[in-house]
């Protein structure tokens, strides 16, 4: 009687482990993707303020008008951080591509990636519009 | 004795187990609250960063629908400018839903939104456009509502008299120009006299001077030939932002 009580504790033990660590595994796995989203968010909201920024003196509609994407792309340079690099496709309102050339600092080696969508609208007495779509990852 | 032992082990193991377990769901309870603290922050930022842009890109299409307007442009353009750019919003994807629309502000000085009083009132010119906003965000983690108003005007103040040495007379002016009642630099300013019912531009012949104190002021000096007692002065003023204004003054 007393052997098989035994036995009923040792699965109950068991079992009991086998709990804990399932548990830890699951919360782990669960608390990676939080903050990978966490990381994500910051980056986004760092690349939304750069284009604001540059946007704030209607200079980032004028890089695009002049089609100074050097100059676009050395601005950006400076407003981020340099462990972020960045790739930046510019469309008009019918959504048509207006860059031709490459606007990044460099190659994305790096599984933190944030996306930003920006409307900017020109100060000039042309009125345009057109739609940023910024590609920010951190430098591994 | 040795049975007891075995007993009392088994316990004590239990006893343990638990603490550890309850160790483990403490510790990460907190670490996730940390955790969902720290993304409502980061949200929050992104939230408002995202407001910010809504401001500016308004902001923008404010001003350049009154450089248009200023320039001779149909007052109405403020209101199909705005239209293009929630037209622009609406087709983001953005996550949750964002509402943005407008009202532009008529009132005795305001048309759609647009106010252009040039010689109106002496010494003092205005080119103002004024449009209210409302937003609604709908996301996830809150629900955002806000009203902004958005005013841009530039207004420039004439001062000024002149001296007479027989037919010439040295006209001196004070111009000051303001951006949203800030001073503010200008771009470029373009002059005119009146004589005979004529309007004549001054330039060189008339040893135009100009002295820009950086400030927003500019002292300006030039001479004229008129038999007139009064000399009526208009300044057309383009700021850095490229909406013109108009002010007239007549010296005496």
């Amino acid at each position: 009687m007393k052997a098989h009580n035994k036995g009923q504790i040792r699965i109950v033990e068991a079992f009991l482990s086998g709990l804990i660590i399932f548990s830890a595994f699951a919360i782990s796995a669960n608390l990676t993707i939080t903050q990978n989203s966490v990381k994500n968010d910051d980056l986004a909201a760092v690349g939304l303020q750069a284009l604001v920024m540059l946007d704030s003196d209607g200079s980032l509609a004028k890089y695009i008008e002049d089609e100074n994407w050097n100059g676009l792309r050395d601005a950006l340079n400076l407003l981020l951080p340099t462990s972020v690099c960045f790739n930046l496709t510019i469309y008009d309102e019918n959504m048509q591509q207006v860059n031709m050339d490459t606007i990044s600092n460099g190659g994305f080696s790096s599984q933190q990636i944030a996306f930003v969508e920006y409307v900017c609208a020109s100060q000039g007495v042309t009125f345009r519009v057109y739609i940023v779509h910024l590609l920010l990852a951190v430098v591994t | 004795m040795k049975n007891f032992h075995r007993a009392h082990n088994s316990g004590q193991l239990l006893i343990v187990a638990a603490l550890a377990i309850a160790i483990l769901i403490s510790s990460t309870t907190i670490y996730v609250y940390e955790l969902s603290r720290e993304k409502t922050a980061t949200q929050n930022q992104l939230t408002t960063e995202f407001i910010l842009a809504l401001k500016q890109s308004s902001r923008n299409t404010v001003i350049s629908s009154l450089a248009n307007a200023s320039k001779g442009g149909e007052k109405s353009v403020l209101e199909t400018n705005l239209n293009s750019l929630l037209q622009a919003y609406r087709s983001l994807s953005q996550p949750g839903i964002c509402n943005l629309s407008f009202t532009v502000l008529n009132d005795s000085n305001y048309a759609d939104g647009i106010w252009l009083s040039w010689g109106e009132i002496d010494d003092f010119g205005v080119s103002s456009a004024y449009a209210n906003f409302s937003l609604a965000i709908y996301g996830l983690e809150a629900n955002i509502t806000a009203n902004y108003a958005v005013n841009v005007t530039t207004a420039v103040t004439l001062e000024g008299y002149y001296t007479t040495n027989g037919l010439e007379k040295l006209v001196n002016l004070s111009c000051r120009v303001f951006n949203e009642g800030k001073p503010a630099l200008a771009k470029n300013i373009t002059l005119y006299y009146e004589d005979l019912g004529v309007w004549l531009p001054v330039n060189s012949s008339n040893n135009l001077s100009i002295t820009d104190y950086g400030n927003g002021t500019y002292a300006i000096s030039f001479t004229v030939i008129t038999i007139s007692d009064t000399v009526p002065i208009s300044a057309h003023i383009n700021d850095l932002r490229e909406i013109f204004v108009q002010a007239n003054i007549i010296c005496h």
